[in-house]
């Protein structure tokens, strides 16, 4: 199949965090004209929108008259949860391959954190009566999203043995890449013992294996790549895509919480890009918790399944480790925008843009999304370079 | 132990009548004798739309568990919350409360039970209580 080059040429990045008073619509209108101008582009270029709403869904098509868009070619949200944001740049390169657009703008935008309430209210989901079976797992009290990945954890953890140290390793190595980012929320240093002093959220999840909750958007642009080599910034080559969404079922033999959608994603994306994970500088990893890190390297094939415990701690992710991963602190270290977070610090390290964290050798970036409990998954390689293969 | 309170639609209506008999009903294929989870319109194994209510056994194991700390509320201790993947007898995984890991300890293939609470202002609840081994 020929399918035209495509490139994120524009990035665009709100304050985010604990930031207040501002709706999702505000925040995503900042970050589309942000990417535009970062790309050299005028808003007028652009002409498709495809937008990820967050948690609440409170951002959708009309986000296109509140940027006083006109004559889109290419209108649609896109909910694939933390898979959405490179769901966005698989459906715009197609898109853009078809004629069907030349400029799409992809933005990610939720403001779930509200003033005076923790981060666990953000996504605690309210008061809804429970009704029917689909019910019972929250009335059995698994309601948070740390307690469903808990589940999923404690199995691994069980199977192969997979400890809470070596989960701690992965916070450790995020916070030490977030000290490097000035992006970063969360950028002073921690240990093991950190990890292993600070509180139980769901046994055996900690505090430390949580990600962040953050208010704020990300947008992109893409474009083809014959484009993007005339805009403002160096152009981030898109190489190869995946998705798997694994469909588990509640039935005996089935391995949630041991397989994820990575196991058929990342290979799907490495076959198009004509490259073996081997060759793999840069990992940007969906890392809502430690352990999501940890499933989906053994998944993309950086280690043998059963064995990321062993792998995460032994340094390998962290600055000065063999395998750089997370490099700007994740959504455990950084800030939560769902899948944009991973993107949005590949677009960085693929352009050299990293400061003090840029990894040296940044050829080849796997960047992936996870949506629901393991549930969605897709996988971007990205290249600075032109696709050669 | 607080069981949030659950309300009945007219597709879970036979579920938590057998629940409130202490039966577990789940979905089974009469053509292709096949069990599947109470959420399941198509039969999670081949598909066969042909899925009817029917008691199981209520016997099952442990697959996987989480416990989410109770944390004080004015001074008053709340207790922790056990929950578990039950996977049952017939197949069909249930994620349920699990009402004795003070008694008996948690651990994968654990054989399990499943009971029955009745929270106020709710249909009756699946909950899950852990056998010691012989």
């Amino acid at each position: 199949m020929n399918i035209t080059p495509t490139a994120i040429a524009g990035l665009g990045m709100t304050q985010l965090g604990k930031v207040y008073g501002r709706t999702p619509a505000e925040f995503a209108v900042e970050a589309v004209t942000r990417a535009a101008a970062d790309a050299g582009l005028a808003l007028a270029d652009i002409d498709g929108l495809l937008v990820n709403p967050g948690v609440n869904n409170d951002t959708d098509l009309r986000l296109q008259s509140t940027l006083q868009l006109r004559d889109l070619r290419l209108l649609t949200t896109i909910q694939g949860f933390g898979s959405s944001a490179i769901q966005m740049v698989q459906y715009a390169s197609m898109a853009i391959s078809a004629g069907m657009a030349n400029v799409v703008a992809c933005v990610y935008a939720d403001a779930p954190l509200k003033e005076g309430r923790g981060s666990g209210a953000a996504y605690a989901g309210g008061n809804r009566p429970l009704t029917g079976v689909e019910a019972l797992p929250a009335a059995a009290g698994l309601k948070s999203a740390p307690a469903r990945y808990a589940i999923a954890a404690r199995r691994h953890m069980e199977t192969y043995g997979t400890t809470s140290e070596q989960l701690g390793a992965v916070a450790v190595a995020a916070r030490a890449w977030a000290a490097m980012n000035p992006l970063a929320q969360m950028r002073e240093p921690i240990t093991i013992d950190d990890h292993q002093n600070s509180r139980m959220i769901a046994d055996p999840l900690r505090l430390l294996d949580c990600c962040l909750v953050s208010n704020g958007a990300i947008a992109i642009i893409v474009t083809s790549a014959e484009r993007a080599a005339d805009l403002a910034q160096p152009p981030v080559h898109i190489w190869g895509w995946g998705q798997a969404h694994p469909g588990y079922t509640s039935y005996r033999d089935s391995n949630f919480g041991l397989v994820s959608g990575a196991a058929q994603s990342g290979p799907a994306a490495l076959r198009m890009a004509g490259v073996t994970v081997d060759e793999i500088d840069i990992r940007e990893i969906y890392d809502c918790f430690t352990y999501t890190t940890l499933l989906t390297l053994e998944d993309y094939g950086f280690c043998a399944k059963g064995e990321g415990g062993e792998f995460v701690a032994s340094g390998a992710l962290a600055p000065g480790g063999s395998h750089p991963t997370n490099t700007g602190g994740g959504e455990l270290s950084s800030y939560y925008m769902w899948g944009m977070t991973p993107l949005s610090e590949a677009v960085i390290q693929a352009r050299g843009q990293g400061g003090q964290r840029q990894v040296a050798k940044n050829d080849l970036i796997m960047v992936s999304g996870n949506g629901g409990v393991l549930d969605f998954h897709a996988t971007l390689i990205v290249s600075p370079h032109a696709k050669t293969r | 132990m607080t069981v949030t309170p659950v309300v009945r639609d007219d597709y879970s209506a036979p579920f938590f009548d057998g629940a409130a008999r202490g039966e577990l009903m789940l979905r089974y294929s009469p053509s292709r004798g096949t069990w599947s989870p109470p959420e399941a319109r198509l039969c999670v194994t081949t598909h066969a739309a042909d899925l009817e209510w029917r008691a199981a056994s209520g016997e099952g194991t442990l697959v996987s568990w989480t416990v989410i700390p109770g944390r004080s509320r004015d001074g008053t201790p709340v207790p922790d919350t056990i929950v578990g993947i039950v996977e049952t007898a017939e197949g069909p995984w249930l994620t349920l409360r699990i009402v004795n890991a003070d008694e008996v300890p948690p651990a994968v293939d654990r054989p399990v039970r499943v009971e029955f609470v009745h929270p106020d202002n709710s249909e009756a609840v699946p909950v899950a209580r852990l056998v010691a081994s012989p």
